[in-house]
């Protein structure tokens, strides 16, 4: 490797890594030797048919699922054996495939379970509550309304998200993980299920995450139209496998992923 | 929600448990009455009082175990138990105070909570709760099995009276302020964690343990603090409990006592502390209205025998929560709610 080489891999290390990734259930191989770089500042698109193997990977890259081969780095670190929510304090945050919100707790509460890892309350201290837990409560709710107003959901803030229409949930789901920082997000079919108007508008709060928020997002998606115009970079898989990963363009271009999408009985 | 027409332009203010000045004054009214209840009431009515007091404690910290965190617990007389003899030995045994005792009693019931709490981390619903009725078992064969020198073994534990300086607490109407104090302090408390982030996470494990954990909450730890506080509770009251009887023994924490605490916590409402309050209130007046009129009915009509009086009691007692299960299974605080908002709406639903 010659040394230009070298320091181009150091600038453009990557954030969170798979590396060699294989991940059985029982006889399915749900991925298969998968490696793939998210770099700092890019946002990439994971697309391939149902059943590809994306919420699988998603899961592994967030520590659900252990794989049973290869390994998963986050800033150059090994992740093997952390509990999900040392992973998931550690930066890398996801959010879900339907949704995993909290239905009988307010808008508002949801997004202060993003902020959960940053508080520091004691038990004693939330027991006698004033002065400290208060003001915590207040300093962090500061925080929750920043992203409320920034997804402009502030006049649902007090309804209990079990009561909220689809389109309405998924910008509160994205609000809870922005709650987290998160150095990485990991998204996972955030626009499926939506009409085309909720499609735009979350398409822009996630195009808002990447550019003003400068956190880099994983995003995952089984429909191919709708990434190509948000992803620096599209990486494709099929049946477990990674059959293509580069600019929309080639990848668009690329008769392998023509052919996996079109089906092999054309 | 709150009455139209009312803002917030603090986070504080939007938060803070009585916000209006009707609320203020509605809270200020019923704290009076409380004050002046034994002077209004019968001795004996001071006693009801008292007990449903010390249930009360106990039933609040069952209602964060169970009602807010979501972890079925059948063993809350046994931690109230271990609360009670640790009072007791505070007291007995180390010549301290009641004002060491109680919170004494609290922690070491706490403790107990935690050895349960770490097994609640690893087994859900029906397992859960034949461990923690394991609870029950297992602290009376503790008592029953030490050398009765430590834990007075069948025999029981008596003990003094509490006193602070000059003030001896040997009525029922001394021990009502000293009661009503506590539970003041500890529903205080409760409603501190359950709007701060414990409360958050106990209700974010309660459900959805996959999401909560990918939000950074260690679901283990949380439904692990969510034992050790309500056992934290169930001791305080236990130890409270032992002030007012001053004789402790283990046929008084029985797993049918925990299952009156869970009625109590149903019938008002899972996953509120009013709530709590309201269902311990309501089955107390309802078990001591039963135990006072049971006397009457024998008294009327002689044939039946006190036998069979108060068996049928007990049924019509089980089939009142039956029925309230069957139609108001969400308990009365979710009709309250329910209320109160179409109240606050009327006549414009907007
Ligand atoms: N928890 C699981 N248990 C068993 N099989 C699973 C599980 N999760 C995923 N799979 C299988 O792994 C494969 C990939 O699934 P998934 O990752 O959900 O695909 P995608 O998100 O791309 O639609 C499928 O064959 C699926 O049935
Ligand atoms: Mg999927």
């Amino acid at each position: 490797m010659t040394s230009s080489a070298a320091l181009a891999t150091a600038v453009d290390a990557p954030v969170l890594e798979a590396r060699d990734v294989t991940l059985r259930f029982g006889g399915v191989t749900a991925l298969s030797e998968i490696s793939l770089q998210i770099r700092a500042d890019e946002m990439l698109a994971v697309i391939g048919p149902n059943g590809a193997g994306k919420s699988s990977l998603l899961n592994v890259l967030s520590g659900f699922y252990r794989p049973q081969q290869g390994s998963i780095a986050y800033t150059g670190r090994d992740m093997q054996g952390r509990a999900v929510h040392e992973i998931a304090r550690a930066g890398i945050v996801r959010t879900f495939q339907g949704t995993h919100l909290f239905p009988h707790m307010s808008v508002l509460d949801n997004i202060l379970i993003g902020r959960h890892a940053h508080m520091r309350s004691s038990l004693p201290q939330s027991f006698i509550y004033f002065p400290w837990a208060q003001r915590e409560e207040a300093r962090h709710r500061a925080f929750a309304e920043d992203i409320i107003e920034f997804l402009e959901i502030e006049n649902i803030r007090h309804q209990p998200v079990g009561a909220l229409g689809y389109g309405l949930r998924k910008r509160v789901d994205l609000g809870r993980a922005l709650a987290m920082e998160p150095k990485v997000l990991l998204m996972d079919e955030p626009m499926a299920g939506m009409n085309t108007e909720e499609k735009e508008d979350l398409a822009r709060f996630v195009i808002d995450v990447r550019e003003a928020r400068r956190i880099p997002v994983v995003l995952v998606e089984h429909d191919m139209g709708v990434v190509m115009d948000l992803a620096d970079r599209v990486a494709v898989l099929d049946f477990g496998r990674k059959i293509a990963d580069g600019t929309p363009a080639e990848v668009q271009a690329d008769p392998v992923v023509i052919q996996a999408y079109l089906g092999t009985g054309a | 929600m709150d009455p139209s027409g009312i803002f917030f332009t603090r986070y504080e203010t939007d938060s803070a448990l009585v916000r209006t000045r009707a609320q203020w004054l509605a809270l200020a009214l019923f704290g009076a009455a409380l004050l002046l209840y034994p002077w209004l009431a019968s001795p004996r009515l001071v006693a009801v009082a008292n007990l449903m007091f010390v249930t009360a404690i106990v039933v609040v910290g069952l209602q964060i175990t169970t009602g807010y965190a979501g972890q079925i617990n059948l063993g809350q007389a046994a931690f109230m138990g271990v609360g009670a003899y640790g009072a007791c030995v505070i007291e007995v045994k180390f010549g301290l105070p009641f004002w060491v005792g109680v919170p004494a009693g609290g922690v070491f019931a706490a403790l107990a909570g935690w050895a349960f709490g770490l097994t609640a981390a690893r087994i859900k619903g029906f397992y859960l709760a034949l461990t923690t009725i394991a609870a029950q078992f297992l602290f009376v064969f503790v008592v029953l099995n030490l050398p009765s020198s430590w834990l007075g073994g069948v025999n029981g534990f008596s003990l003094q009276a509490a006193r602070l300086g000059p003030i001896v607490f040997d009525s029922d109407r001394a021990l009502y302020y000293l009661f009503l104090a506590s539970v003041a302090v500890m529903v205080f408390g409760a409603f501190g964690i359950v709007r701060s982030r414990h409360g958050r996470a106990f209700v974010a494990v309660r459900d959805d343990d996959v999401a909560a954990g990918m939000m950074g909450i260690d679901v283990a730890g949380t439904k692990a603090r969510a034992f050790v506080l309500g056992a934290f509770y169930a001791g305080v009251g236990g130890a409270l409990w032992a002030y007012q009887i001053r004789f402790v023994s283990v046929d008084q924490f029985t797993l049918f006592n925990s299952i009156w605490f869970i009625a109590m916590m149903i019938v008002g409402g899972l996953g509120s502390i009013v709530g709590a309050l309201i269902g311990t209130v309501l089955i107390r007046a309802i078990q001591e209205t039963i135990t006072s009129l049971g006397p009457d009915i024998v008294q009327l009509v002689p044939a039946l025998g006190s036998d069979i009086v108060f068996a049928s009691m007990n049924v019509f007692l089980g089939l009142v929560i039956t029925g309230f299960l069957l139609l108001e299974p969400k308990g009365l605080m979710h009709r309250w709610n329910i209320f109160k908002a179409a109240y606050r709406l009327w006549p414009f639903p907007h």
